[in-house]
């Protein structure tokens, strides 16, 4: 006999068969392999059995002549569970939507936790990130890693030292360090002005102190230029030497350009494509064409679904196709020099502090070898020259 | 005449080679679980089935069962499964 299951499975119907003969008709079903239980004889003319609804077109085609009356009286198992199911399809719709909501709102952003910032500062923070559209009520999936946010951040809002950014659920938690503004020294020690490098007095102003130097005199690394102890030699009273010694320096530095340098560079064209990723599987769901791009750079981000605090094993992944282009640039003789020289610049701008000038430029020697231009270079820069010195006081 | 032999040949080759009857002679096999339950094969159809008989056609005779409350748990060509109070199995040779 087989097992009830897949009886249940794959549905079964109650029918009753009323009429003379039952018997016979019983006969017949078995006899073309209609599967007939659970056969039950109720007074003398009416008999119940139970039999598959996979059976029924064969069970008609066996009972057509048989003379008796014939109705089903219930059904069973798979497909009219299903058909229940369906009848009910308002709760499987709510259902189905009560999920989806949830799935939805499990991977919003709910709230922006900043910590560490000055009520200024976080207010900057906020704006930054409206305009990146980091905003409670976003889709994550629409908006930048939280890496990108971080870069964005740190480079956009000059008042941070260092943002961390990280996504825990549906919040997004910024602890900021914000760069210390350095205070001014509310008093000196004691001190002189010695010289930083040798250089050629060009200018001077002094706010406190004797001033030792003068215009055009040359100074020595560590020479004193403004000394901290005033008044009567006799009856010296120590101060804090304040001033600026401005000196005429002097600096060397070596450049090199290539005449033909290759570079590839982005051409601005890209291609995204998205996926689906469940287990470790990747479906494509949008863009299935091929790229075309000779030379691309592949970039991908992949962003777990979540249902509550879960992270599920679905992922929605992104690969961002970007071309690029070999570009070929060529310098003649004369250009060269000139970027060079441009490059030199910039370099030694980087070295020096910020007040300084760069009064002039001299090429001390130029040779073209190997399919590029050596230059050395000789800068005469106009530099704050003072750095202070305590005195030791001693007895 | 012929049937005669056949079953003659047949009783032989029982007697020779120790096979079981019902296999060989076509007869019932009947299994019965206290008064529960009885399972017939090798039945050659029903004849009749209400509440409290059933009457099952065999190659040679019927067989007829009474008891109460029987149902037909399954049936197939050749085997039938009667679920109920079963009181008497009878022979009834023509």
């Amino acid at each position: 006999m087989k097992n009830q299951w897949t009886n249940f499975l794959s549905g079964t119907v109650r029918v009753k068969a009323e009429g003379k003969g039952t018997e016979r008709v019983l006969n017949k079903l078995v006899r073309n392999k209609v599967f007939v239980w659970n056969v039950k004889k109720i007074g003398a003319e009416t008999m119940l059995f139970s039999i598959h609804l996979k059976d029924l077109h064969n069970f008609r085609r066996a009972v057509r002549s048989s003379g008796c009356r014939y109705s089903f009286l219930e059904g069973s198992g798979g497909p009219f569970l299903f058909k229940k199911l369906l009848k009910n399809s308002g709760i499987l719709a709510g259902f189905f939507a009560f999920i989806i909501v949830i799935l939805v709102l499990s991977n919003m952003v709910w709230r922006i936790e900043i910590k560490g910032a000055k009520p200024e500062t976080e207010h900057l923070i906020r704006k930054e990130l409206d305009k990146m559209g980091v905003k409670p009520g976003k889709l994550q999936f629409s908006l930048d890693g939280a890496d990108d946010i971080q870069k964005k951040l740190t480079n956009n809002i000059s008042a941070l030292t260092w943002v961390g950014v990280e996504l825990k659920g549906t919040t997004y938690h910024f602890q900021v360090v914000e760069k210390k503004q350095p205070k001014e020294p509310v008093k000196l020690p004691a001190r002189n002005l010695v010289a930083k490098k040798k250089a050629v007095v060009a200018h001077m102003f002094v706010a406190k102190g004797q001033p030792l130097v003068a215009v055009h005199d040359y100074v020595k690394k560590g020479q004193l230029l403004v000394s901290g102890t005033i008044g009567n030699p006799e009856h010296p009273r120590i101060v804090a030497a304040d001033g600026e010694v401005w000196g005429e320096t002097w600096y060397k530095s070596k450049v090199e350009v290539p005449l033909i340098t290759k570079f590839s560079v982005f051409n601005g064209n890209e291609k995204v494509k998205h996926y689906i990723k469940i287990g470790g599987f990747s479906i494509p769901v949008w863009n299935f064409k091929k790229i075309t791009y000779k030379h691309y750079e592949k970039e991908m981000s992949e962003r777990p679904l979540k249902f509550l605090k879960w992270e599920l094993p679905i992922v929605y992944k992104t690969s961002t196709f970007r071309a690029k282009e070999e570009v070929t640039r060529k310098y003649t003789v004369p250009q060269a020099v000139l970027k060079a020289k441009d490059m030199g610049k910039k370099d030694l701008r980087k070295l020096l502090p910020e007040d300084s000038k760069i009064v002039g430029e001299e090429v001390l020697h130029q040779e073209e070898e190997s399919g590029k231009v050596k230059l050395s270079l000789h800068y005469k820069v106009i530099e704050n020259i003072a750095v202070g010195q305590p005195i030791i006081q001693g007895d | 005449m012929a049937l005669r032999w056949g079953q003659k040949l047949r009783q032989l080759m029982m007697k020779t080679m120790d096979l079981p009857q019902d296999v060989i002679m076509d007869l019932p096999r009947i299994t019965m679980i206290g008064q529960l339950h009885i399972y017939i094969e090798n039945h050659r159809g029903l004849l009749t089935f209400t509440d409290d008989e059933l009457r099952l056609m065999l190659k040679q005779g019927q067989l007829l069962i009474k008891g109460s409350s029987f149902s037909i748990k399954a049936i197939l060509p050749e085997e039938i499964l009667l679920e109920g109070k079963i009181d008497h199995v009878f022979f009834i040779n023509e």
